[in-house]
């Protein structure tokens, strides 16, 4: 059994998993190169269909760029540390001779290179909060970004300040990975014995 | 031409603040063409609280330790929106009569500094 299946490395890429959490709150401490291009390089290793690596990814620290960004991102409850906003690149689009309007496939590698930089970070130690709340053609014209860079998606990521959450005692439970699983057929939640 | 009367009490918003809101609800009104309906409930709240942040930056005499409490607990509740949508609807149904008492009471409070007193 090789490191990278054994049960305790298992358990670890599950614990990191489960304990990460949406960070809206940070401290003022910045957060460092080093780590901002972990997050990249985490991005890069995500899936991407058809391996024609669509989206490029911003990485942003100036305070200045980030707060206009902010102004123009109902989404982006705090002004962060750095941010990376995930860009569609047209020109690899046409090259490829993508469907845009048609094709999932751009969504889902924005997905998967977001969910790469958020389990990253917080192993890292570093908080995150994904934003997809925001005006395209304000951020866009906030980030000064040529035509054929469309901004999909923003993380904005810090160190994590501490934050209660305050919740009514009849407030809703989680939701578990039973409710949302069903084995060989719609409306049965555990397997059957084979 | 405006025929209004100038403004009662200070100034609480910066042109810059001001700016700032504004970018704010002219985005949010764009992203509500494709988020969810409800979500534009919580824009406005949300840029309500931004706006009382900006109220506090300025220390309004009358208000503050009013926007200031009513910021906390806005702040809390429209997060509610992701975990407890029952309590955030409560929440909005509420909000809106604990701002008017607010303004009751500050409309009261006018009127007895404004007028000298008939007994």
């Amino acid at each position: 059994m090789s490191a990278a299946t054994s049960p305790a490395f298992v358990d670890q890429v599950l614990a990191l998993m489960k304990s990460r959490r949406v960070c809206r709150v940070f401290t003022d401490e910045p957060v460092s190169d080093e780590h901002l291009r972990t997050l990249t390089e985490a991005a890069r290793w995500a899936t991407s269909g058809g391996n024609r690596h669509l989206h490029k990814f911003l990485v942003v620290r100036d305070p200045e760029t980030l707060r206009r960004v902010r102004s123009v991102s109902p989404g982006m409850q705090v002004l962060p540390p750095a941010m990376i906003v995930i860009l569609t690149d047209l020109e690899v689009a046409a090259r490829e001779s993508l469907q845009m309007d048609h094709d999932h496939a751009n969504w889902m590698d924005v997905g998967t290179a977001a969910m790469n930089m958020m389990n990253m970070a917080h192993a890292l130690g570093i908080g995150t909060c994904p934003v997809t709340s925001f005006s395209r053609s304000g951020a866009a014209f906030m980030l000064g970004l040529p035509p054929h860079l469309i901004p999909e998606w923003i993380l904005i990521a810090g160190h994590p300040k501490s934050q209660e959450r305050v919740l009514r005692a009849d407030a809703p439970k989680p939701v578990r990975a039973r409710d949302l699983t069903y084995w060989e057929r719609v409306g049965q939640h555990e397997p059957q014995p084979r | 031409m405006s025929t209004s009367e100038p403004p009662i009490g200070p100034m609480v918003l910066t042109e810059e603040q001001a700016f700032d809101l504004l970018a704010f609800l002219f985005s949010s009104a764009e992203i509500c063409l494709v988020e969810p309906t409800y979500y534009g409930t919580f824009r406005l709240i949300d840029a309500a609280s931004r706006l009382m942040g900006y109220m506090l930056e300025h220390d309004p005499e009358r208000s503050a330790q009013f926007v200031r409490h009513f910021k906390e607990e806005v702040d809390t509740k429209k997060g509610w929106m992701m975990w407890d949508r029952e309590g955030y609807y409560d929440f909005l149904r509420s909000a809106p009569a604990v701002v008017a008492a607010e303004l009751k009471r500050m409309e009261a409070d006018r009127q007895l500094t404004a007028e000298p007193s008939k007994s």
